[in-house]
């Protein structure tokens, strides 16, 4: 038994009356009469007897006096007095052997018990009880019946009948005893309609207090109201589990989804107390989204409900979330402390930034999250401090969060083939205006890398791919030099409608941009221009292929019907016109960089109008002949190229001709 | 019939000393003795090890599923008295001598007490638990 637990306390109770019923009824054999002592002594009159479940139910008259001080004659029933209803424990009942007719004296401590529906009461507890022999001829009637055995109706009881614990117009819990299957009410996330469909229940403003109450009778229907910071996705690390606690797994299978959606659209959310909770709602099917929730959402209050607590996380093991939580710190409006009269001298924005925040979940199937879509955006809501990119190339901390709006020029895909397609990394080339005004030691181009757990909605990726495009990024990180968008950080493709803008420029760059020139300073992984002459070229490198001219393919195949042409199966067509691609590694002698070696691996294409086979392959062996011959000495006018390596023994800068978006 | 009239007015006003003063008073603890006898001790136990669960499917129906003292797992219906331990077809079934086992009120009393598990669960899920039952029965 739990020490300190209820079956304990139920146990300790119980001995001490076990030993007082039997110290009791020792005293009533050894005292052979009926006690003085009256004072709350039920008396009661047998009408009718029958048992339920081994509790002995007597339907008796209650008297008011001892019918002993009474004559046989005046002992009649008396139709006013009181209807109860004793029962009777199987033990106490063998004890009394009672019948109709009989006087039961019921000592104290009985209990009195009222129904709801009826108006008889019922009497529990009745171990102390004892029949009232009137008379002689009583006694003598009691011995005879002692060794017959009176037959007592035996009621069977429904199983059906289950017992409703609520108040009859609690219309909150479904354990009806006919049979009902409501369905579950719907999710309100469009927050279309202000209905509230659980029961009218106190708002609370308090992150801490529903969290504290959690477990407690009631807490389900408690509403948190708070203020939503930030919406952002996450990748869904895995499907849903089922709930195990301790070591009792309660469940035999483990709940598993059947489509699987890969992110879960998660908010920010901040109470009037400033305390922060990171909040996964359900997972999106479509990335699409996050830019209509972001909109439409941000910076407006909501009501939680029936939120599950996932885990409670510290600073140091949730760096990244942390790091977001510090951008929004301290509040921008004062905010209320625990424990004290809210008067606004006590409220304060001068607290110390949070050590611990609550992941919460919502219970499948449940209302959780209403977002006042309607409302005016709160005071405490703190958008994006947007800042140009100068500006944050300047910034002296690390893990800092940051904003800025760019125009992304060029993307590399990590081609790492031990590294999964949707694990891999994205590098963006970006720059601003404040960038592309000619300052020295600044950057005119900014790489930033988007690790995979950073979720992309198929809009940007598409509109990446596609050219080159304005893009908002909201709470990449900065840190070690390096820009990197990072899970929790959005990239847009609209300017965000409320920006804290310290001077945050926020106009489209119009002219055509300019990369850093190749200098000593050039590093790896970068992008830069660059002009030279040709001094050598590797010949072993040179190579030209056809190449789709609808979609770029370059495995074109021999057609099957007529040998003589190309074919592209991406297309299913022939390919009457192909694009010869060509490339090549050439050394180039840039006056930039005068003392490397600079390698750069050129493309070139032409269109092929004949695309006859015979006149393709002499058309490449002549190109690629040519190439050797004609190229060197060539001036180079300003290619943009992308370094792969810099290295200083050998010196010497190997690059790639790029086509900016 | 009355036994269960009074068994339910006993659980009702143990939830609400419960909800009125976090606790329930002695002559309620007694009371459970006087109507549930000996099922009285072990289902508080129950309920102390938070031993009970609710389980919840998405169209709303109800299942309860409460871990015996043995590590066995048995399930108790919401929408009328049965429970798939042997004590209930043994003590209520055949021999009409208990009104529950000691399972059943376990559930009730967590009920009463906020110490139900709560566990949401495919409605497939549910399915399989219930036929689970009818397979080891047949």
């Amino acid at each position: 038994l739990c020490r300190g637990g209820l079956a304990e306390r139920l146990c300790r109770l119980q001995n001490r009356e076990r030993s007082a019923i039997s110290f009791w009824r020792h005293q009533c054999i050894s005292d052979d009469k009926i006690p003085s002592d009256k004072s709350g002594v039920l008396i009661v009159k047998i009408l009718e007897i029958f048992e339920e479940c081994t509790i002995q139910v007597a339907i008796c008259q209650q008297l008011e006096q001892s019918p002993v001080t009474l004559s046989p004659e005046d002992a009649v029933i008396n139709a006013e007095e009181p209807i109860l209803k004793v029962l009777f424990t199987r033990e106490t009942a063998a004890h009394l052997r009672s019948r109709p007719q009989d006087v039961i004296y019921i000592y104290p401590p009985w209990q009195k018990l009222l129904l709801q529906n009826s108006d008889v009461p019922v009497i529990m507890h009745t171990y102390f009880s004892q029949k009232v022999l009137i008379s002689e001829y009583s006694e003598a009637r009691e011995k005879t019946y002692g060794l017959t055995k009176m037959l007592i109706r035996k009621n069977i009881i429904s199983l059906a009948q289950t017992f409703r614990l609520d108040d009859l117009d609690d219309k909150l819990h479904q354990e009806s005893s006919d049979n009902q299957v409501p369905c579950a009410p719907q999710t309100h996330n469009k927050g279309d309609s202000k209905r509230h469909p659980l029961a009218l229940s106190v708002v609370n403003d308090s992150l801490l207090e529903m969290v504290e109450s959690q477990g407690a009778v009631g807490w389900r229907e408690v509403q948190v109201r708070v203020v939503i910071q930030r919406v952002y996705c996450l990748p869904a690390r895995e499907g849903c589990r089922s709930h195990t606690q301790g070591n009792k797994p309660l469940c035999a299978t483990p709940v598993t989804n059947s489509d699987p959606p890969h992110v879960r659209l998660c908010l920010l959310v901040q109470d009037a107390y400033g305390m922060f909770s990171e909040v996964q709602l359900q997972s999106l099917s479509s990335t699409d989204d996050i830019e209509q929730y972001c909109r439409r959402w941000e910076g407006k209050s909501c009501c939680l409900a029936g939120m599950k607590i996932l885990q409670r996380t510290t600073r140091g093991r949730a760096l990244g979330l942390f790091s977001l939580i510090d951008s929004l710190w301290p509040p921008v409006v004062p905010v209320k402390v625990p424990g004290q009269s809210q008067d606004s001298e006590r409220m304060t924005t001068n607290l110390p930034p949070p050590s611990f925040c609550y992941i919460l979940t919502v219970q499948s199937g449940e209302i959780h999250v209403e977002v006042d879509e309607e409302e005016q955006i709160s005071n405490l809501y703190q958008p994006p401090a947007v800042h140009g990119l100068k500006e944050i190339l300047r910034i002296n901390g690390c893990n800092e969060r940051c904003s800025f709006w760019a125009q992304v020029l060029y993307r590399r895909l990590q081609t790492k083939h031990s590294v999964p397609i949707d694990q891999r990394e994205v590098l963006l080339f970006v720059t601003d205006s404040t960038l592309q005004n000619v300052v020295p030691g600044i950057p005119k181009v900014v790489a930033v890398s988007v690790i995979a757990s950073c979720v992309l909605s198929m809009e940007i990726t598409e509109a990446l791919s596609a050219g080159s495009r304005h893009v908002f990024f909201k709470d990449a990180l900065w840190g070690n030099g390096r820009i990197i968008c990072v899970e929790r950080t959005v990239l847009l493709l609209q300017k965000p409608l409320l920006c804290s803008a310290a001077g945050a420029d926020l106009s489209e760059l119009t002219g055509p941009v300019r990369l850093d020139e190749l200098d000593s300073t050039t590093q790896a992984n970068s992008i830069c221009a660059l002009r030279g002459t040709v001094v050598g070229v590797n010949e072993s490198t040179a190579f030209s292929w056809p190449t789709c001219n609808r979609c770029g393919n370059g495995k074109l195949e021999l057609c099957p019907q007529d040998r003589e042409s190309l074919y592209c199966n991406q297309c299913s067509e022939v390919v009457t016109t192909p694009v010869l691609k060509m490339q090549l590694e050439v050394f180039l002698s840039c006056p930039s960089r005068s003392q490397s070696t600079i390698k750069v691996k050129v493309w070139h294409e032409i269109s092929v109008v004949v695309s006859a086979l015979f006149v393709l392959l002499t058309m490449l062996l002549f190109l690629q002949t040519y190439e050797v011959q004609s190229v060197l000495g060539k001036e180079v006018g300003l290619l943009n190229c992308y370094v792969h390596s810099v290295t200083s023994h050998p010196d010497c800068v190997v690059l790639e001709e790029i086509v900016l978006l | 019939s009355t036994l269960p009239a009074v068994a339910e007015e006993l659980l009702r006003e143990i939830k609400k000393a419960f909800q009125d003063t976090s606790q329930v008073p002695d002559d309620l603890l007694l009371g459970l003795k006087f109507i549930f006898g000996p099922s009285a001790v072990p289902a508080l136990d129950l309920v102390d090890q938070r031993s009970v669960t609710r389980l919840r499917s998405p169209s709303g129906r109800i299942l309860y599923q409460v871990l015996g003292s043995s590590g066995k797992l048995y399930t108790c219906y919401s929408s009328c008295h049965f429970c798939t331990c042997p004590a209930f077809g043994f003590s209520v079934l055949q021999k009409n001598e208990s009104l529950l086992c000691k399972h059943i009120l376990a559930v009730y009393l967590s009920q009463a007490l906020g110490a139900c598990q709560e566990l949401a669960v495919s409605e497939e899920q549910l399915t399989n638990i219930l036929l689970a039952e009818e397979e080891e029965e047949g």
